[in-house]
Formats: structure tokens, sequence, C-alpha cells
């Protein structure tokens, strides 16, 4: 396979306004309408192909593994299996709870989001654990605010959970650059809103409250 | 559309806001030029924004003049016009149909029929050059409904119908930049419809409307949680935009994507969080 940075004639460490710039001056050089009366019309019209497949390469291997709609891989949360022990007197209901949450896990870890939800939807007790799980299962299928919802609440019902915690950091891992940049162009990010929370959360977890 | 999409005119350079301007005006004369004075009527700053991200995309040729205009009869406006601001006027004057027949056929209101009626000709005489569009807003329209009918709790189930429907108006021709723009334009469209359903919420509680946030605002942590649902969104459309090959009018569109969309919901913070800072006090 060619090298994408090689045919824009950029280094791999090029920046991302080089890159575009590169593309932009390549692609008008190469355009079909500006070769019209070029004879090597075709040559250029090749080139001009090229281009587009390399800058498209570029931008979309950025995503560094995460998915198209911003998550990463779920099937591998939460280290599934070990469940067991109970099936004693008077606990039937909660044996069946532990066996959904079981099904649960399974269709999560291949990847089958909503078969998994349709079984949390029968589970009457929704607690931290549950929250947690439908939090994968939104984040699975797209819906991108119940998974933030759902996974905040897990961490706040139970708050000395690392697994809750982590996905939630996981699901908002995003918005630190996004508001960073925010700043630059003159949007003040004030007292109580989401980043200066989310640190103030950070302290409260790691128990040195200020 | 909702008007969210605008800049933030404070952190715009003079040469800047001129540019901003001027896509306005020229957005706003397209739709006279193709719609006439009832087309004219319905200019917003959502539209002025897909104008300006698609002409930076693909550098359309451009001419520019001065024009006096009704609104503004002391001096001569800078105009822009391109064929992507032609596009965008025409795709306004089908949303904005769509919308006055929605509104018609809820509250059976006079005026509202009158204006789907006078929009409906320039509405047919479109819908066959976009059918890939149109049938994009219908669907959405029809889905939207539904969605409120059965009062879905969900927060992503009608935010994710305008995601879609401004995907595909966001895509100016199926080429290699469709998947971009789809993804741009859903992420933009789940920020604008649960941004206007926040704005909304007060006013539909009263009214005793269909408002997903009604579902979470006895939360403690609802402000907070809205505010990072929103961050969400807006972050993973600047993400993808960051990846077009966007030079001209760059800093106008992160002034936008990154400051001025959030005007609206930081002024209504600021109300919100008032009374709490008098207390302290």
């Amino acid at each position: 396979m060619t090298n994408p940075y090689a045919v824009l004639g950029v280094t791999r460490d090029a920046s991302e306004e080089e890159i575009k710039k590169a593309y932009r001056a390549l692609s008008r050089k190469y355009h079909p309408d500006s070769n019209i009366n070029n004879p090597n019309a075709k040559e250029a019209e090749q080139k001009f192909k090229e281009i587009q497949v390399a800058y498209d390469q570029i931008q979309k291997g950025d995503d560094g593994g995460q998915a198209a709609n911003g998550y990463g891989d779920f099937s591998g949360f939460g280290g599934f299996g070990g469940f067991g022990g109970f099936t004693g007197y008077g606990q039937q209901r909660q044996a069946q709870e532990s066996i959904n949450i079981q099904a649960v896990k399974n269709y999560i870890s291949n990847g089958y989001f909503k078969e998994a939800m349709n079984v949390l939807n029968t589970i009457s007790n929704q607690d931290a654990q549950w929250y947690y799980y439908s939090a994968i299962c939104h984040a699975g299928l797209g819906n991108e605010a119940m998974a933030i919802e759902h996974s905040k609440r897990a961490t706040m019902m139970d708050q000395n959970n690392f697994q809750y915690r982590e996905l939630y950091r996981k699901l908002t891992t995003g918005e630190t650059w996004y508001q960073t940049r925010g700043a630059n162009y003159g949007r003040a990010v004030m007292p109580g809103s989401g980043l200066c929370c989310t640190i103030m959360a950070a302290n409260l977890f790691c128990g040195n409250c200020c | 559309m909702f008007g969210y999409v605008v800049a933030n005119s404070d952190e715009l350079k003079v040469k800047e806001w001129k540019e901003y301007q001027a896509f306005y005006c020229g957005l706003c004369q397209s739709l006279r030029k193709r719609h006439g004075i009832k087309g004219q009527i319905t200019l917003n700053y959502d539209c002025v924004f897909i104008a300006i991200l698609l002409t930076g995309l693909y550098e359309p040729k451009t001419s520019e003049s001065k024009k006096f205009c009704a609104l503004h009869p002391t001096s001569k406006r800078t105009v822009l016009n391109n064929e992507m601001l032609d596009y965008v006027s025409d795709i306004d004057i089908m949303l904005a149909y769509h919308n006055l027949k929605d509104g018609w056929q809820d509250e059976k209101n006079v005026l509202k029929w009158l204006s789907y009626k006078t929009l409906e000709s320039d509405y047919k005489r479109m819908n066959q050059t976009y059918s890939r569009q149109e049938k994009a807003i219908e669907t959405y329209m029809i889905e939207l409904n539904k969605v409120q009918d059965r009062e879905d709790e969900n927060l992503d189930a009608a935010a994710n119908l305008t995601g879609k429907m401004m995907g595909e108006l966001l895509v100016y021709k199926e080429d290699e930049w469709a998947s971009y723009l789809r993804k741009i334009g859903f992420y933009l469209g789940k920020f604008i419809y649960l941004m206007d359903a926040y704005d909304d919420l007060e006013d539909d509680c009263k009214k005793g409307q269909y408002n997903v946030w009604k579902f979470y605002k006895e939360q403690v942590d609802f402000e907070e949680k809205c505010e990072q649902i929103l961050t969400h969104m807006m972050a993973a459309c600047a993400k993808e935009f960051e990846k077009l090959p966007i030079l001209l009018d760059l800093e106008i569109l992160r002034n936008i994507l990154y400051s001025g969309i959030w005007n609206k919901f930081d002024n209504i913070k600021k109300h919100v969080e008032k009374p709490q800072v008098m207390e302290k006090l």
C-alpha cells in the first residue's frame, strides 16, 4: 500500500493544517476541471483520485481505533463471568436476576446490544449495575445521550465502583479538548459547568475534597 | 430552523464579521431571487452556517456585489453568491414548508396554513431536484410525530432522527465528503434537538407538551448532565469537522462550532445559576 503522506508530499509528522493545505494545492492542480485541455488529462485524473484516497486514509486512520460514533469497543467491558452461589432458599428472584444479568453480559460481549437491552428491560430492580449495563447497550446502539445519562447515574448510585466511573470517563473523554478549544474562541467555561465539575468530582472520588 | 448555530460575534475579527454578514446577506438575496419575499422571511443563521461550511469545502466560484436592502437601508451591503448559497436557500424553503405544514396539522392555525400553501409551488418545484433530501425531511416529520405521541423517554430517540435528517441536508452530493458531512450533520442535529428541548423545557411542562428532558429534570445533577450531553454532541461534531480540508473562513466556522453555538445555552444557564449565587452570598 502506498504511503498516503508521500502522495500528499508531506511528512508523517505534518500538522493538520499542513496536510489540508497540501491536499488543497494538489487537488486544485489535478482537478479534472483544470485539466480539460491537458493532453495528459487521464493521468491527471488518476493522480486526483490518488490524492482523494490518500487524504481520506489519513483522516480516517486518525481515529486511533475508536469506533465511528466516537466510542471504543464495548464488548470488552466488565471482565465477565464468575457468577454463582446465588441459588439459596428464598432467593429465587435474585437467582433469576443474576441469570438475566449473565445473559445481558453474554449478549454485550458478542455485540448484541439490542437483545441485551431487551433482557435489561425485563429486570425490575434497576440498581447501579443495571444502569451500568444499560449505558453500555445504549453506547453500542449509538444512543450517546442515554449512555452518558445512565453511566452517570450508575456512578452516583455506587460512588465507590471503579468500573462505573471508568465507563463514564470513557464516554465523556472526547470533551476536554473541545472545551479547551472553546476557551480559545471566547467561550468562558464558568464555574459549575461540565469541565470544572468533572475535576471536582475527580477530587471527591480521590478523597481529597477541597 | 432553530437559530442556535450562530457565531460568537464578540470574538470575531472585523474582517471575519464582515465576511459572516456577507454570507448572511448572500443567503437572503438568494432566497429572494429563487423564492421571492415569502422565501426571504425564512432566513436564519443555521442555514448561513451550512452555506459557509459547504463553500469552504467545495470552494465554488463566488461572486461579490454591493446592494441596498430594506433591512439595512442606510448603507450598501456586501452580498455573496455561489451555488452553495443557492442550494442552502432551496433546502431552507423545503424545511420551512414542512415545518409550517406540520404546525398547521397540529394547531390548525390559519396563518400557518396560508404560509405553507404559499410555499407549496416552490416546494413542488424542488422536491424533484432534491429527492434524497426531501425524503429525509418527510421521514423525519413522520417519525418525530411517532416519538412525541408515544412520549418516548429515550433522550436519543428524537435527537437521532434530527441528526439523520440534518446529515442528509449537509450532504450536497454523494462524493468522497458525504460520509464526513453526514456525521457532522448527525451530531449537529442531535445537539440542536436537545438544545431546543432544553430551551423549551419550562414552556412545554406548563403546556403539558412532550419534552424529553422532563423525564430527567428532577435529578440533582440535571443541569450538569445536560451540559455534559450537549458538549459530547458538539465535541463529536467538531472532531469530524476538523477532518475536512477546509481553509476558507475556517476561523468563522470554528468560532461557531466551539463557541457561538453555546450562546443560548450559556444565557439560559446564567439565569438558572443566579439565584444560587445569591443564596451563597
